[in-house]
């Protein structure tokens, strides 16, 4: 074994170790919370875990009978507590289910399961409490943790040194004998680590079939070594995928969680807290963890595929892009594991956020989520880059293919807006660690200017994912109707349109926030003013099917059904600027379903269909099309089974964000006047109950659809068909290499220059060589080129 | 596999690379750095919340931080031999034949430009939401309302650092020397520049190496003294010496800390703030204004840390000779980030110091 | 009482007929290039435009359809915004404005006059009442101090106007109750006492935050009787989707 294998070795389980270090402090929690007060027994004193102090908790039954009252002694013995001391002692008693309640002064309620010694008792040993059980059958777990005071807390010597703590943990079981019901944080933690195993055994599937002979660690280390530390944009491109897609089927099951929550009425299946986190978590993962990498996927694949360039302009800047975003997905999902993950919704709205009844997760959320701004920042720098500078020789701004233009303008939006996210973040962070006072309202901070620099980078965000779809949707439609893209120019700036108006609309998201009544109203304006560019382009796609020769493909029925969804979803966006209807709208499940309709329908659907479209190129293998196809019928049925419901259910009052809802029912009297049912006020009326069950069953079979496309994937990847360099007939400069592409992508680097890049033709010479007024007036302003000063 | 290809030129990504074959290849840098922020962002989140502070974290957040260090040093390791060889220029229009790594670092300043807007806008948000304590201590309505030193109630007003520094003149001195530092710094980088790009023979090597060296230490120098004094303004203070011929009394000068000028100031008192008539003193939550100042002005400290590790590296470099006119274009790249630093500096003065 | 207000009805059947008309045209001429130009040749497609690799393909465009539809839309939208302009004056009248009248005299009433065809309701004056919001629950309150920034009433709203109690809602527990009269016209005067709240007044179709540290108001004129739930909508923490309150209206 050579010095560099063994350098290779070392550096694998020096990651792992690291890796290991960021989510070992909040599992080794488990379940009593991250550094919470249950962590340290009573946390007021430095003390310490000794065996001298012995818990008590009386007055528990074998089993308890359903909403019963009792009354429990709590205490210890032992320690160096003593009568003589200012102080003796505290606790804190956690209780899984039921609610607990002080019965004197000397006890508070910090939750409804859970209590502590006020600090009138802290000079006791001996607490009672009430507990209330549970009014279903449930095994109840008691944790218990008492402190044995020295007393020495007010003494000069500033002592808190000498108290001791220990904890106690005491079972209760259900009247009737239940099969115990699994934790949904286990759930989640277990199918996590399970999809994260099954991703690695696939990954390592794929090696071995690569190698079937040199299957050993000699051989493997390297091959992994060498995926961590590439700088290749295509396999960059490929990390990317696996990490969006792997996020995908994360936020998917947190989506499933949730929808099982809501599958009735006043379900009970997770509690608030737990809905208030994998809500949070949803949104973030979703948006950040599995959107975004997919579009980075796709785009480092696909730009310099398409506009002729070697690699990107900073390969290396590139790879830390990517590897940002799985520390980050750490640091979000870190409170998950102990219980206490964020709880504030993607938006983090201030001052919650800020806040001390946020959970402590929401430190690391925050803090995951920077490095997620400084990872878009840097992806930032290196496409506009990219594809300012290294197109081929002859691609014109106004040559380069759509899917280019698109991550142009989504990285040029996502630029110049997230450092306002970031800055905002960084102020939260700082808020909640060391004490600023950004988003104090006690001290002055003010929670709207949060949601103002929020909004300024959430706005532009949404159609981020959205943009480099339209990209996608532009090619394929194109190819497919073997056309070229009907005006193309118009394209192009009504993608430019959105770009600009993205950052002036964003104060519709602040209709009841209390913002002045004319800043609403000039948002109102330019938000209508959206749907005349996003209008243009789905005109423009359906005139580029006109006189064409329509072939299709998995990926023409993902297009299409992507014009569907999200023109559906594009009308339903036209409600929100209407303020007095938007009033209503607002936190609704009609918000709900128009911006799953945009970004699932919308940037899913077109990057489903992207990924049909590109898979030949990106691996060399053909994907099946009747498997594709049947993905597509079931996800896209299904999708619409999920979604559609949800527009109603929004109108008549389901609020989003609401962990459970409730039906109302009107009163029913018989014939002599004797009431038969009383009248219920609900928020919603008795059909939504069987809309909320439909939505669930949709949901669930949305989900597994999607499974079809891994299995189609790992099929192919095993014994697919070998994809030529060409198999759609497009133009672009993606289908001049080989499948896959070879590194680096275009030509060779040889004394200092590169040789052999490709040069694209323009089947309008003639308009090409006159470059328009506003192509001229540009060119004057930027640097002259060398050749043409010295000419 | 282009694996193969890739290992046979470049066999370590630890670096350093073979620039004649093209761009870098595999790295653990990305890797080791993006781990080293998580580490750090995490541990210092667990070491601090709020006024409590868990030190047994301290140590980890250090680790976090050197594990950061770590990956910057293979970054560097892989740069070492950086000699110009590989100089990738543009070639599509409107930035043909421009250095590729100029229009990268142009990009990159648009963002930070952003980044210092954000913290601007929070800036102007607050100074004219929030009253100033000034206007409010000159009304006096203050008294009435209850909220002095004597009741312990505190008002919620915004306190510039600007009204402290301009109680004396020695308070702005490190001010105004920082600001005379940075825009000396960007003249000596510009020198440093100049005679690393003067053509080969037109100049002598060693007084190239010399003056290369000399300018970019000057430079390195020049932001050392940067923020030092800021350390000294922020937590130090100064002593000025009794200096009896210009009128100097000896006197202490105390740090904006020690005047109670903090972050989480809620029951802050400036030091003559005392009604002439009641001799009530005003008691203020300063902290909004207070970290507005703290984080603007640090988030230009943290750019000028980073450009101080980055001259570090170039004085190095150019000790040894390392600059020629055909790599003396990566001095201009630092020159225009620490242009721009300078000239978030020649913002921030004004606003936070003067106004 | 109706699901959603008179207001919202008229916008929201406005805004479902231009929808239809927007989707029946789209997807008509989606339903119909899908089929009317699908490749009849199989494979190896006509290829109408000529699209060959590495040749940037020639222009396929119509100026007169693109500025068709780029003007068009944009009529629309000028339609929809225009009729979405005046609920607007009526959402956030000033008080003092013709539609709210000024803030009610003793035994004064509002007289409200409920307008079937846009859905506004005019008053000739209204009452001002508070609401607070906090972690997580909501109190009303009739008769907030006199002289504050919104009030200048120097007499208590009798019962009959306003009266907090509190009743069992299903679901929700212990919640309070504010009783208003119809025909009348409140001012709600809202304040939170920690973090972002917003009362989403179910069958007013209406909601607004409330913030800590700073006054926003809402108006509630009220016309039906009946009794409905306000939620909160602004996410608030743990208990965030049981802040409920009911408010019920008399004649």
């Amino acid at each position: 074994m050579n010095k560099e294998k063994i350098a290779s070795r070392t550096l694998v389980i020096f990651v792992v170790l690291l890796m290991g270090m960021v989510a070992v402090p909040s599992a080794t929690s488990l379940p009593t919370g991250v550094a919470g007060v249950k962590d340290s027994g009573c946390n007021c004193h430095g003390a310490v875990v000794s065996d001298s102090v012995v818990p008590i908790l009386e007055g528990l039954p074998e089993t308890y009978n359903y909403s019963e009252v009792y009354t429990l002694t709590i205490g210890f013995t032992g320690g160096p507590a003593d009568p003589s001391n200012i102080n003796q002692g505290g606790f804190n008693l956690w209780v899984s289910d039921g609610e607990i309640a002080p019965s004197d002064a000397s006890v508070q309620s910090w939750n409804p399961n859970e209590v502590s010694h006020t600090d009138a008792g802290n000079d006791q040993t001996m607490w009672s409490v009430d507990w209330i059980a549970p009014s279903n059958d449930r095994n109840v777990e008691f944790i218990l943790h008492t402190n044995s005071v020295n007393g020495n807390a007010g003494s000069p010597e500033g002592g808190t040194s000498g108290d001791e703590w220990n904890r106690l943990s005491i079972q209760v079981a259900s009247p009737t004998v239940i099969l115990e019901q699994a934790n949904p944080y286990t759930v989640l933690t277990t199918l996590i680590v399970v999809s994260f195993v099954l991703l690695l055994m696939v990954l390592t599937f794929i090696f071995y079939q690569n190698n079937p002979d040199s299957f050993d660690w000699e051989n493997f280390a390297p091959w992994v070594a060498g995926w961590l530390t590439t700088t290749d944009h295509k396999r960059v491109g490929t990390l990317y995928f696996l990490a969006g897609f792997f996020f995908l089927g994360i936020g998917g099951i947190m989506a499933i969680l949730i929808r099982i929550q809501l599958m009735e009425p006043g379900n009970d299946f997770l509690t608030q807290d737990q809905y208030n986190q994998f809500f949070t978590l949803h949104g973030t993962t979703m948006i950040f963890l599995a959107a975004m990498p997919l579009i980075n996927g796709a785009a480092n694949w696909m730009v310099p595929l398409q506009i002729g360039a070697p690699d990107l302009a900073f390969p290396r800047l590139n790879a830390m892009s990517f590897w940002l975003q799985p520390v980050g997905a750490i640091l979000i999902f870190t409170g998950v594991f102990s219980g206490t993950g964020a709880d504030t919704g993607w938006t983090g709205y201030a001052p919650y956020i800020v806040s001390e009844t946020a959970h402590s997760g929401t430190t690391m959320w925050v803090a995951g989520q920077i490095l997620l701004v400084a990872s878009s920042t840097l992806t930032g720098i290196n496409f506009l880059t990219t594809i300012a500078v290294m197109r081929a020789e002859g691609m014109g701004w106004m040559q380069m293919p759509l899917f280019t233009w698109s991550i142009l303008i989504a990285n040029l939006m996502l630029f110049l807006s997230i450092p306002a996210f970031g800055v905002g973040l960084i102020q939260v962070y700082l808020d909640r660690v060391i004490g600023t006072a950004f988003y104090d309202a006690a001290s002055g901070g003010d929670p709207l200017l949060w949601s103002h620099l929020f909004w300024y980078f959430g706005h532009p965000e949404v159609y981020v994912v959205i943009v480099p779809a339209f990209g996608i949707i532009s090619e394929v439609i194109a190819t497919s109707a073997r056309r070229s893209v009907f005006g193309y120019r118009s394209m192009v700036y009504a993608m430019a349109g959105i770009g600009v108006v993205s950052f002036i609309v964003y104060g519709h998201h602040m209709f009841t926030s209390g913002m002045d009544p004319t800043l609403r109203f000039v948002t109102m304006l330019t938000t209508m003013l959206v749907a005349v560019p996003t209008g243009i382009k789905i005109f423009n796609w359906l005139m580029t099917m006109n006189g064409g020769s329509l072939v299709y493909r998995t990926h023409t029925l993902w297009a299409l059904g992507f014009l569907v969804t999200f023109t559906l979803g594009g009308i339903s966006g036209m409600f929100f600027p209407s303020m007095a209807m938007d009033l209503h709208f607002h936190e609704s499940y009609f918000v709900v379903a128009h911006f799953h309709y945009v970004l699932v329908g919308g940037t899913v659907f077109g990057l489903f269909c992207g990924v049909y479209y590109w898979f030949p190129k990106m691996s060399g293998k053909m994907l099946d099309e009747r498997l594709g196809v049947l993905h597509f019928l079931t996800a896209f049925i299904t999708y619409n089974g999920v979604f559609w419901p949800m527009h109603r259910l929004g109108v008549w009052g389901m609020a989003r964000r609401h962990h459970t809802y409730f039906i109302s029912v009107d009163e029913v009297r018989g014939v002599d006047g004797e009431v038969i049912t009383e009248a219920v006020i609900g928020a919603l009326p008795p059909e939504a109950a069987g809309w909320n069950m439909f939505i669930t069953v949709s949901a669930i079979l949305f989900f597994f659809s999607n499974f079809l496309l891994i299995i189609n994937v790992i099929i192919s990847l095993i014994r697919g068909k070998d994809a030529p360099a060409d198999p759609w007939g497009g133009w672009s400069f993606e289908w001049m290499t080989e499948s896959p592409p070879p590194t680096p992508s275009f030509g060779r680097f040889e004394h200092g220059v590169w040789h052999d890049l490709p040069t694209l033709k323009d089947a309008n010479e003639h308009i090409a060589n006159e470059p328009s007024k506003l192509g001229e007036w540009f060119n004057r302003l930027m640097v002259a080129d060398k050749e043409e000063v010295e000419n | 596999m282009s694996g193969e290809h890739d290992e046979h030129h470049h066999p370590s990504a630890w670096g350093p690379h073979h620039w004649d074959h093209g761009a870098p290849h595999n790295s653990w840098a990305p890797l080791m750095m993006s781990i080293g922020f998580g580490i750090f962002l995490f541990m210092l989140a667990s070491a601090f919340n709020n006024d409590v502070v868990d030190a047994s974290y301290i140590p980890l957040v250090m680790v976090g931080l050197l594990v950061v260090l770590f990956g910057l040093i293979i970054w560097w390791r892989q740069d070492m031999s950086f000699d110009g060889t590989y100089e990738p220029m543009s070639t599509g229009t409107p930035f043909k034949n421009i250095q590729i790594r100029k229009v990268g670092m142009w990009v990159f300043l648009m963002s930070e430009m952003m980044v210092f807007t954000s913290l601007f806008s929070t800036y102007i948000r607050y100074r004219t939401g929030i009253e100033n304590c000034q206007t409010v201590f000159e009304r006096g309505d203050w008294v009435e309302q209850g909220y002095t030193l004597e009741t312990g109630e505190a008002l919620i007003c915004f306190e510039p650092a600007s009204h402290l520094i301009a109680s004396s003149w020695w308070h702005i001195a490190p001010g105004a020397i920082n600001t005379f530092a940075l825009i000396v710094s960007s003249f000596t980088i510009v020198q440093a520049l100049r005679y690393a790009s003067k053509p080969v023979g037109e100049i002598d090597e060693n007084r190239r190496k010399k003056l290369v060296t000399r300018y970019l230490g000057s430079t390195w120098l020049l932001a050392i003294i940067f923020l030092t004094l800021k350390m000294v303004e922020w937590f130090i203070g100064f002593y000025v010496p009794e200096i009896s011929f210009l009128g100097i009394h000896e006197h202490d000068i105390k740090s904006l800390v020690a005047e109670g000028y903090m972050i989480n100031a809620d029951h802050y008192h400036h030091h003559d703030w005392v009604d002439p008539v009641t001799g009530a003193t005003m008691l203020a939550d300063i902290s909004v204004g207070a970290s507005t100042f703290y984080v603007t002005t640090g988030t230009h400290g943290v750019h000028v840390f980073g450009g101080i590790v980055g001259l570090t590296y170039m004085t190095l470099k150019a000790s040894r000779g390392g600059y020629t006119p055909k790599n003396a274009v990566s001095i201009e790249y630092f020159g225009l980030y620490w242009h721009f630093v300078d000239l978030v500096w020649v913002i921030v003065f004004p606003f936070f110091y003067l106004y | 009482m109706a699901v959603t207000s008179p207001l919202f009805n008229v916008l929201w059947d406005e805004y479902i007929l231009w929808s239809l008309l927007v989707g029946v045209f789209t997807f008509g001429w989606l339903y119909h290039h899908s089929f009317a130009y699908r490749s009849t040749d199989g494979e190896k497609a006509g290829n109408v435009d000529e699209l060959t690799v590495g040749v940037f393909p020639k222009h396929n465009d119509n100026l007169k359809l693109e500025v068709a539809w780029t003007v068009l839309p944009f009529l629309l939208i000028i339609y929809l915004t225009y009729i979405s302009w005046a609920p607007l004056d009526h959402v956030w009248a000033a008080p003092g404005s013709d539609a709210r009248g000024d803030e009610c005299l003793e035994g004064q009433s509002s007289n409200n006059i409920f307008y079937e065809d846009t859905g506004f309701v005019n008053s000739e004056c209204y009452h001002v009442i508070e609401l607070t919001g906090q972690q997580w629950f909501w109190s009303f309150e009739c008769n907030p101090p006199v002289n504050s920034e919104y009030s200048q009433r120097n007499y208590s709203l009798s019962a009959d106007l306003c009266a907090v109690s509190s009743q069992m809602v299903e679901g929700y527990g212990m919640q309070p109750v504010i009783n208003l009269k119809a025909g009348e016209t409140y001012l709600l005067v809202m304040e939170s006492e920690d973090v972002t709240h917003a009362p989403w007044f179910l069958e007013l179709s209406t909601k607004e935050d409330v913030l800590q540290g700073q006054k926003t108001t809402m108006w509630l004129p009220m016309t039906e009787t009946g009794e409905s739930l306000i939620l909160c909508t602004e996410y608030c923490g743990d208990s965030h989707s049981l802040m409920a309150a009911v408010v019920s209206v008399h004649s």
